[in-house]
């Protein structure tokens, strides 16, 4: 059944549906008697059919190359049963449509558009509404998915679809989406993808590659996930000028990295996470160095949280701004087998209390992370629940008095930066509430605490009356 | 209203309108007070200064940032909000004992359950001034500054300031319901201010390395302190949750997941109140005037 | 008005009031007399209900130890050291005072005139001179128009102007409806005062008897001073000790103890013995 619309309105609507069954050319659709599903059977490869404004009953099938373009953002309806479109055709082009409400089932993999076997799919500036899973796509190479905005369906985190996952697809292109309240968007055997300048917020994972080689992912804001992206098992991935905010789940990190070999990250800001950047055994190859260059970690509760055993991680030029812990290991021992300085070039540390006094930028002595209380997080990881207290600070403050309460550094770097090196501009996507908002909201504070203290003032003043002088 | 009119006009046992006019008169000698407005402009100073100073370059970091100034702003909270309403509770009775304030009090027909309950409504509504004058300034400055600001978390880490404010007022008037004299009274107010910030939180760490505590008990421990409960009611409000914590914030989540945030307006609450209540009841006994 | 029986009151076993028994009645003074520490002001505590006591205290009908917020309703009080707030004016503390008993600000005038502190009304406590905050002390008791009031040494800081101010004052209180207790360890203005003397030392009552007996009953001995040419003070000496009054030679004169009935006969026995009395006066 289509959507809410009346019938007698669509009635009123309609135009006549011009079926021209010759060659591949323009098909007008509108919503009425004739359905979507057979406009599509009526048209030929390579057509191109245009949707106008109103509602249209999904769970259609598109077999055979295609372009759907909508016009006035006509709505195709799942009506809440199954996947809203499916196309199991190579060639096919979905744009400017809303997608809306596919079952729910996620043993089924309820979708807005699934697809197999449908190279060179281009799903481009679509919405996509009450759908469990945004897209699903399946040995679709090539495919470009652009400019959609994707919105999931209101359930617990674990009850809900994927905003986006790719199946058995190289050489994809993900790019300007913005994906909002999914659970994961989960690339599988996605070898070549390009993720850029993509907005995924309020799900699980904002981005999860599983066996994934070659990616390009850059200019992403993954904000408000529980993981901001987490990598798995995958090779040669370059992440440039992502931002990590805010991923705070119960084992949250803005980027997770387990057994990936041949990262290359510059120039991510890994803001307010629980923790920044975590790695687990990557690189897993003995003769790789991952090198992580120019990244800004700043305000999270652990900048950097590295797995007892990995090692060969060079950081260089990074900066390190008020994590409350700036660098951790998940256990205790050190990280002495990364490199904190390169060449020369060590990181940033906002707590690096040493000198310059020959002024080239390099601190004259090395910085090295030694605090006491770190330390007995690693040793007893229930003390993290002190972290930022003000005695857990004293305990710090104890160890720096008293050198003999110093525990082993965990790490040294040789050639700190005094100054933060300088950053390209990050992707901003959070829209800073109105100053105006905030201005009225601190008064309204400022006012309350004058009406309080004007409430004692006034009262003995007024309603004296002295009589009887003169 | 059917009042009999021209019924003997004995006073009733409890009258809240001697609470307020004894309130009012409070908050009247807090705003004449010198040391009030310096704990006022100090703690605005103060927050005003993490506004001005945790916020960084935005094209540094891109949009965001106001979660820091908010764990630095609850940080402050955590140390001069418990010293400002310990000592402004402690001192308060004790001064008017010594400036024989009390008895002026005391020679009306109020009784001293009201004389208490007016000043504790009084110092806490000059606690109200004083946490919303260091917000607001907080606030104020950030606007200035274009910083991002949240002015939901803004109002809401205020409100919890004050909660804390009111556990913190109620033990402070119960020491000086109990000690007679004003610096006995700053000193055992100066000692709780210790132990709640520091010690207990020093000893509970002191318990975990020797003796391995369970997370349960870490948790209950730690949440029977007013501070500390201010202080996760604050961590929730800031994440949503405590999963930053270590295990034992995981515990508490998995254990108590949305309710922490009530547990700890509990905690508060209940310390408030049951402060409260002796202070009244050691007021109500003492031969002090 | 006032019941009081067996009134006990101790701090920390120290026994201040012990068994203390009186009763004053409608239109009637009665002063509490007696040296520093005799329990004047602890009994005045336990009148007001201000602290715990043994025995029974009833204020116009009322037990004060259940009902003391009742019974201070009836009672001005001024204690012997004023706690004013310091920055509040004249007025205000007397509005707040007004606010604490429930009553209408409108009589904020009339005491103010009966105080004579007109001109001061707008003025703040803390810049008020000690004979000032007494009246105000005064006024703030005077509000309710209380049929009881409680006087704790109220002329102790005044001086004699002002003592003598306070005095008329307080005889103009007095009246058929209105007690009023108050308490001195000066004989000669309690005198003036009141109609009855309950003497206290330490905490249990010795007399009651009206001012003019009280003297007498505590056997008090005064002494009067005689200023006489310097060549007259042996031979005036030696006339006084023939005569068997207790003399001492002192400074000008001669220190000659009386007894309070009778300080005349001793002049009159000096001027038997055509002594020059240049002048004289009376020490306690």
């Amino acid at each position: 059944m289509g959507g809410g619309a009346p019938r007698s309105l669509l009635y009123a609507a309609v135009v006549a549906v011009g079926l021209i069954a010759t060659m591949a050319g323009p098909v007008v659709a509108a919503p009425g008697e004739v359905s979507l599903q057979d406009v599509i059977d009526a048209a030929d490869p390579g057509d191109i059919v245009t949707l106008t404004a109103g509602t249209y009953d999904g769970g259609i099938t598109i077999d055979k190359p295609l372009t759907l373009v909508g016009e006035g953002w006509p709505v195709i309806d799942g009506g809440g049963e199954g996947s809203v479109v499916t196309v199991v055709a190579p060639d096919v082009t979905i744009r400017g449509v809303v997608i809306a409400n596919s079952g729910n089932r996620l043993d089924r993999e309820n979708s807005g558009i699934t697809s197999d076997l449908s190279p060179r799919l281009r799903i481009i500036d679509n919405r996509f509404q009450n759908v469990l899973f945004g897209m699903f796509l399946r040995h679709a190479h090539g495919a470009e998915i652009r400019d959609n905005e994707i919105g999931g369906m209101d359930l617990f985190i674990a009850r809900r679809g994927d905003g986006i996952r790719i199946w058995q697809t190289t050489d994809a292109v993900v790019e300007g989406n913005h994906v909002a309240n999914g659970r994961d968007s989960v690339f599988w055997f996605a070898d070549r993808v390009t993720v850029r300048n993509n907005h995924v917020e309020d799900g699980r994972y904002g981005l999860h590659f599983m066996y994934s080689d070659d990616a390009f992912v850059e200019g992403n804001v993954l904000e408000n996930n529980s993981v901001g992206a987490f990598l798995m098992y995958s090779t040669d991935l370059t992440m440039t000028g992502n931002v990590f905010r805010s991923n705070r789940g119960p084992s949250g990190y803005g980027l997770g990295l387990k057994d990936v070999d041949g990262l290359t990250a510059s120039g991510n800001r890994f803001v307010e996470n629980r923790v920044g950047l975590y790695a687990d055994n990557s690189p897993s190859k003995v003769d790789l160095y991952h090198h992580l260059e120019s990244n800004v970690f700043a305000f999270n509760n652990i900048g950097v949280l590295l797995g007892s055993t990995v090692a060969r991680n060079v950081f260089t030029g990074n900066a390190f701004i008020d994590n409350s812990v700036q660098v951790a290991s998940d256990s205790t021992g050190g990280l002495l087998d990364n490199e904190w300085s390169y060449e020369g070039v060590g990181n940033h540390w906002s707590d690096f209390a040493g000198f310059d006094a020959d002024s080239d930028g390099i601190g004259d002595i090395a910085y090295q992370i030694d605090n006491l209380f770190t330390d007995l997080i690693e040793r007893y990881p229930e003390m993290a629940f002190f972290s930022g207290t003000p005695a857990a600070q004293a305990v710090d403050m104890a160890s720096k008095t008293f050198p003999s309460l110093r525990p082993e550094p965990i790490l040294t770097d040789d050639s700190p930066l005094i100054r933060i090196p300088a950053f390209p501009p990050a992707p901003m996507t959070t829209e800073a509430t109105s100053g105006l908002v905030v201005l009225v909201a601190s008064l309204g504070l400022l006012l309350a605490a004058l009406v309080v203290m004007a409430g004692g003032r006034f009262r003995f003043s007024d309603r004296i009356v002295l009589g009887g002088t003169t | 209203m059917t009042a009999a009119v021209g019924a003997p006009t004995v006073p009733r046992t409890f009258e809240l309108r001697l609470v307020s006019v004894i309130a009012r008169k409070v908050i009247r000698e807090a705003s004449r007070d010198r040391w009030f407005w310096l704990y006022c402009a100090g703690f605005a100073a103060l927050a005003g200064a993490i506004t001005v100073t945790a916020v960084p370059d935005q094209n540094l970091i891109g949009s965001g940032g106001f979660g820091r100034t908010a764990a630095s702003l609850v940080a402050l909270v955590q140390l001069v909000v418990p010293l400002m309403a310990l000592t402004l509770g402690a001192r308060y009775l004790a001064g008017e004992r010594d400036s024989g304030t009390l008895v002026f009090l005391l020679c009306h027909p109020v009784s001293r359950t009201e004389v208490l309950l007016g000043t504790y409504v009084g110092l806490a509504g000059s606690m109200f001034a004083a946490v919303t004058t260091g917000f607001g300034a907080a606030g104020l400055f950030s606007a200035l500054r274009s910083a991002p600001t949240d002015p939901v978390l803004l109002v809401s880490l205020a409100a919890l300031s004050w909660l804390l404010s009111l556990a913190m007022l109620g033990i402070g008037l119960l020491i000086s319901s109990t000690v007679r004299s004003a610096s006995t009274a700053l000193g055992m107010a100066l000692f709780v201010w210790l132990s709640v910030v520091f010690l207990g939180d020093l000893g509970v760490m002191g318990t975990v390395v020797a003796t391995r505590l369970p997370v349960s008990a870490l948790f209950a421990t730690v949440m029977v302190n007013p501070v500390e409960a201010f202080r996760l009611a604050s961590v929730v409000a800031l994440d949503g949750s405590l999963d930053a914590l270590g295990p034992a914030g995981t515990y508490a989540v998995d254990r108590f997941g949305d309710g922490i945030a009530n547990i700890a307006l509990g905690v508060m609450a209940a310390w408030t109140v049951s402060a409260v209540g002796a202070a009244v009841l050691a007021f109500r006994r003492g031969d002090q005037t | 008005m006032i019941r009081v029986e067996h009134l006990t009151k101790a701090y920390r076993r120290k026994v201040v009031v012990d068994d203390l028994s009186f009763s004053v009645g409608g239109g009637e003074a009665v002063a509490l007399w007696g040296p520093n520490g005799a329990g004047k002001t602890t009994v005045i505590r336990c009148l007001l209900g201000l602290v715990g006591y043994e025995g029974l205290i009833e204020v116009g009908g009322l037990d004060v130890s259940t009902h003391s917020k009742s019974t201070r309703g009836l009672i001005g009080y001024v204690p012997q050291e004023l706690g004013f707030y310091g920055d509040l004016t004249v007025a205000e503390t007397l509005a707040l005072s007004c606010d604490l008993r429930g009553l209408a600000r409108s009589r904020i005038g009339e005491v103010i005139e009966a105080v004579s502190l007109e001109a001061e009304s707008g003025k703040r406590v803390a810049e008020l001179s000690g004979g000032m905050r007494q009246r105000l002390g005064m006024a703030v008791a005077l509000l309710p128009d209380p049929p009881v009031l409680l006087l704790d040494e109220p002329t102790s800081s005044l001086d004699v102007t002002a003592r003598r101010r306070m005095v008329s004052l307080l005889d103009s209180l007095r009246g058929p409806e209105r007690v009023l207790v108050i308490t001195s360890h000066r004989v000669e203005e309690v005198g003036m005062l009141v109609d009855r003397v309950l003497a206290l030392d330490a905490g249990r009552l010795v007399h009651e008897c009206p001012p003019g007996e009280l003297t007498g009953r505590l056997n008090l001995e005064s002494w009067l001073h005689v200023v006489l040419p310097s060549s007259q003070t042996a031979g005036a000496l030696a006339h006084l000790t023939a005569a068997g009054y207790d003399a001492h030679e002192n400074g000008h004169g001669v220190l000659v103890g009386v007894s309070p009935e009778d300080k005349v006969s001793a002049l009159g026995c000096l001027r038997e013995g055509d002594f020059e009395i240049m002048d004289f006066e009376v020490w306690r």
